[in-house]
């Protein structure tokens, strides 16, 4: 391989990794000898950190990105449409760490927002098979419902997790810490929580958390796994977390149980989605946010 | 890139994460924010609807890139006779802390002006030296995929690369001096 005076590539090909084998070993031993090389190669680094510290070239707009998410979660291919497919664009997003999730503000909640609205839109593969599921899927629409309508008023008002968190203890049945997201996460908060009340379920008492965005709630039934079931709908494991969604009576609801507690999230579609991922992405980025004390 | 799996079965490949990659391709070739978007936006149409026929082992970014391309200059053979409007952007980020630079931010503010000079000498490329500049550079394919994308031999490549490397480091002579000296932050 000729190694000098740049015309034939080498340096470049060095540079981008291009080399490999006894070429490379040749080049970096001639690299050793050739103040020439030497140079243009520190040339061409510097010229490359340059680029590299100025990416993204161009970030997208968050107008680009959304309707980018909502062609990824309504448009089906044309052949060979198959489910997980879908599941694995989902995991992608659900498995990616918050803090990558976006360099700015507006665009993670964008991206978990999409999350539900492609659950939303899977397709329900019959009906819940176990009847305790059913059942809890069932206590946390109604409780949703009325929550809605005002027949459930909170019990407890505070945006301060803490604060909600203090109230539950010892009223419900099992110990549970609501995540402080804004801190967590380390964004502005986008969402906000509203407070908490109890609600009947089974013989004993489950925990309804209500979170606000702009006029839309969303409400997260936390209840004991020994009680509460989450199954049925359209699966997706998460890492240690299997995330079941399905719709019921217009609601979209997500459950899942971790730590020996028992989630259920509901929320109002398409309008609510975002509010409703960016409580749920917590919990699926991190299964110790909603921590259980126990 | 391809569709790949981690040990848990978990795909770690998916369209969305390349949607800036996109937009600055698309920047790249158009120069124009609104066909940019709309280059985007097409893209991905046209993927979302092909990807039942894609294979697993595909190299999905590859995929998208080419297809952008192939969108872009498809577009420009049909309206060739027609006229075309160019507008070369400039970052409003960087004329807003031109205006106002904070003072806990001034590396920030160097950062963005050296951004936007890199941005600036690149879209004074010739079309081909700015497409395979972002291709190289800034999304890191390899030769082979970047010959995939422009469906041009290795070769081509690397002559192609070679001599936009160097008209940018004429245009970026002045940037890459300043990159060189020691930070002046707090000696003004």
């Amino acid at each position: 391989m000729k190694n000098c005076g740049g015309d034939d590539g080498a340096t470049e090909l060095y540079l981008d990794k291009e080399l490999s084998g006894p070429d490379l070993e040749e080049f970096r031993a001639h690299l050793e000898e050739c103040e020439t090389c030497r140079e243009e190669l520190a040339a061409a680094e510097e010229l490359s950190r340059l680029l590299h510290r100025s990416r993204p070239l161009y970030s997208a707009p968050d107008a680009l990105r959304d309707r980018v998410m909502q062609i990824t979660a309504t448009t089906a291919p044309s052949t060979g449409y198959a489910p997980p497919r879908l599941r694995k664009r989902i995991l992608k997003i659900l498995a990616r760490p918050l803090q990558s999730a976006g360099r700015g503000v507006p665009r993670w909640p964008v991206l978990v927002a999409a999350i539900l609205l492609v659950a939303a839109l899977l397709p329900v593969p019959g009906i819940l098979r176990q009847a305790s599921a059913n059942s809890y899927i069932e206590a946390a629409v109604a409780a949703h419902r009325s929550s809605l309508n005002g027949s459930l008023p909170l019990e407890i008002k505070s945006e301060s997790p803490s604060v909600v968190t203090a109230w539950f203890t010892g009223k419900v049945p099992f110990n549970f810490r609501l995540p402080d997201v804004a801190e967590q996460v380390g964004h502005e908060q986008v969402y906000r929580l509203t407070g908490g009340r109890l609600v009947n379920y089974k013989d004993g008492y489950a925990a309804l958390v209500s979170y606000q965005m702009q006029q839309q709630t969303i409400s997260l039934l936390v209840a004991s796994s020994k009680s509460a079931v989450a199954a049925g709908g359209e699966q997706v494991p998460s890492g240690r977390i299997l995330f079941h969604y399905s719709k019921h009576a217009d609601f979209a609801v997500i459950t899942w149980s971790t730590h020996g507690l028992t989630y259920a999230l509901v929320s109002s579609l398409p309008g609510s989605g975002r509010q409703s991922c960016l409580v749920c992405h917590q919990n699926m980025a991190n299964g110790d946010h909603f921590s259980a004390r126990q | 890139m391809s569709w790949s799996h981690d040990g848990a079965g978990r795909a770690d490949s998916t369209g969305i994460e390349h949607l800036d990659g996109l937009y600055s391709y698309a920047m790249a070739l158009s120069r124009n924010r609104a066909e940019a978007e709309d280059l985007v936006q097409e893209t991905y149409v046209r993927a979302i609807q092909a990807m039942g026929r894609l294979r697993a082992d595909s190299n999905m970014k590859s995929w998208l890139f080419t297809i952008l391309r192939n969108i872009w200059f498809n577009q420009l053979r049909t309206r060739r006779n027609g006229p075309q409007m160019v507008e070369i952007e400039v970052g409003d980020d960087v004329a807003n802390n031109i205006v106002e630079p904070s003072k806990d931010s001034y590396d920030l503010y160097v950062s963005k002006m050296e951004a936007e000079q890199v941005r600036a000498a690149i879209q004074e490329l010739p079309v081909e030296s700015r497409e395979i500049i972002l291709l190289r550079e800034y999304e890191d394919l390899s030769y082979h995929e970047i010959a995939t994308v422009l469906d041009c031999p290795l070769g081509t490549v690397m002559s192609r690369l070679g001599r936009a490397r160097a008209k940018l480091r004429a245009l970026l002579s002045e940037t890459l001096k300043g990159s060189d000296l020691p930070s002046v932050r707090g000696t003004k």
